[in-house]
């Protein structure tokens, strides 16, 4: 059988690049201009025109054997990181960030030097092999070995003791359902947001209290942050390249935090996912940023009613799909609530019925999105529907985090993604 | 003084695979050709149109057309046996 894909001209380089990494160097792209999505009618009928014929005059060529080889699946041979001698006066520091600026290894900001030392020093906090693949990482399907993953952590400054909690991240990602093949490649700003809960949290200093969306505080900070370079640099999402965030955001240099769990007044996200308490986990979410919702409501109906309206808003991904909101409660609002006798779940129901937005709210064209993506879940849509913001109000996520102060944050998600939560091996923290 | 260091290199090691051959059809004469459409604005238009086309001006023999619930998520492994079992060419779509 024979493949062709129609590309707009600003998605060549990532189609390019996703066949490529795949073992398809030469699959035919027929190309349409970009943007593509808004013009109109008879337009769309003169780029057909020329498509038709950029089609034929790929695919019909002259014939090319099929042989038992073009079905056998991709043979990895998977070497070891590649060494670099640096020539440097004074110091190492200027010569190794002129060299990650020239490669485009680093995130715009400063790096540390990734010396053979300071990555033994990483693959001393856990028992896997250096070479040992943890996943391949959409769009570049770059291979993650654990060495790999070691130098991003040197190169974002890490202490060797977050070594575990990235394999973990790295597996978490690469799990189908958190769907990095469209986080990494959309036109939406989406990050990577890593939630850490457990015993490891105070063990390595993970800020979930004041502050911890913000800087300051090493392990947050680093964290995110190779996160990031790993998904930059292994997984090959450069911005503009197969990274085709139209802005993106500030999250996208680092999204870290752990849960006030000492705060909470319910269980915390892991022990609601199945876990131990005594089990650390990291969860991977798939995060669109950040809205504070800043309210000194003392009653808990009337707090759930203002944040369901600041989840309504008629350019959200999440309506159009239904999707997985995230709601990080400071620990005064979730007294409010838990004083009212609401349980995690019966704070997500009450909030589940309170976000539903109408359908009438949507432009034109995201009616159209919504019909096709939710008329399987919900029936007939049309302007006078009701909609929910998830499939089910199990699917709200609520972890309580941050410090004294009335200040809850809403974090939408970037639509078709599931969060992930992985358990951080013990033999390895 | 200059000195000389060794780092490592952060990007994904290499890897060797074996890399699939592109397939061609003579011509799309008494073809069938598959679509996936992505969802996205217009696309849906453009495989009407391109269906057209194809069939009037080339002779292909069917066209089939399936359609992801959204642009951000895989196509579901059923549209691709299907089309795998019984297209010639399939044609999907990426962009905006």
């Amino acid at each position: 059988m024979v493949a062709v894909e129609i590309c707009s001209s600003a998605f060549v380089n990532l189609g390019r690049s996703q066949a490529r990494a795949l073992g398809y160097e030469n699959l035919p792209i027929a190309v349409v201009p970009h943007p593509f999505g808004t013009v109109d009618r008879q337009i769309v009928r003169q780029f057909a025109e020329k498509c038709a014929c950029d089609i034929v005059a790929l695919v019909c060529l002259p014939p090319v054997t099929e042989t038992l080889e073009d079905y056998q699946p991709i043979i990895e041979d998977v070497q070891g990181a590649a060494e670099l001698t640096i020539e440097h006066a004074p110091n190492l520091m200027i010569a190794f960030n002129r060299l990650c600026r020239d490669r485009f290894w680093s995130d715009g900001l400063p790096v540390m030097p990734t010396t053979r030392e300071a990555v033994s020093a990483m693959l001393a906090q856990t028992k896997r092999p250096p070479q040992q693949v943890v996943a391949r990482l959409a769009p570049g399907f770059g291979v993650a070995t654990v060495e790999c993953i070691a130098i991003n952590a040197v190169l974002a400054g890490c202490d060797p003791e977050y070594m575990p909690i990235l394999l973990a991240a790295v597996e978490a990602m690469a799990t189908q359902r958190f769907n990095l093949q469209s986080i990494q490649s959309t036109t939406n700003p989406a990050a990577v947001w890593l939630i850490v809960n457990g015993p490891i949290v105070e063990r390595l200093g993970i800020n979930g209290k004041f502050n911890c969306l913000g800087e300051g505080v090493w392990a947050n900070a680093t964290l995110g942050r190779a996160l990031r370079l790993i998904l930059r640099n292994v997984s090959g999402a450069l911005p503009g390249e197969m990274d085709r965030a139209t802005q993106g955001q500030p999250a996208k240099y680092s999204f870290c935090c752990a849960e006030n769990e000492g705060e909470s007044p319910w269980e915390p996200l892991h022990v609601e996912r199945g876990f131990s308490s005594e089990q650390s986990t990291v969860t991977v979410v798939g995060a669109e940023g950040t809205m504070n919702m800043c309210t000194l409501v003392k009653e808990a109906d009337e707090l759930i009613r203002v944040i369901g309206s600041t989840f309504r808003h008629p350019t959200s991904n999440e309506y159009v799909h239904g999707a997985e909101p995230w709601l990080v409660l400071c620990p005064e609002h979730a007294d409010i609530l838990h004083e009212a006798g609401y349980t995690k779940s019966e704070v997500k129901r009450r909030l589940w019925e309170a976000s539903k937005m109408q359908a009438s709210e949507l432009s034109k064209e995201d009616m159209s999105r919504l019909q096709s993506s939710r008329t399987t879940e919900l029936g007939v849509i049309g302007a006078d529907t009701l909609l929910p913001i998830s499939h089910h109000y199990e699917d709200i996520s609520i972890i309580v985090a941050g410090g004294s102060g009335a200040h809850s944050v809403y974090v939408p998600c970037f639509g078709n993604t599931r969060s992930v939560t992985v358990a951080i091996a013990s033999d390895e923290n | 003084m200059i000195e000389v260091s060794t780092v490592l290199v952060p990007t994904a090691p290499k890897q060797i695979f074996v890399e699939k051959k592109q397939l061609t059809l003579e011509s799309l004469r008494g073809r069938v050709i598959g679509f996936i459409d992505n969802a996205k604005p217009n696309f849906k238009d453009l495989v009407d149109d391109l269906e057209q086309i194809l069939i009037a001006k080339y002779g292909a023999r069917k066209v089939i057309k399936l359609r992801k619930r959204a642009a951000s998520i895989p196509a579901p492994t059923a549209y691709i046996d299907q089309l795998a079992g019984a297209c010639d060419l399939v044609i999907t779509g990426s962009g905006d």
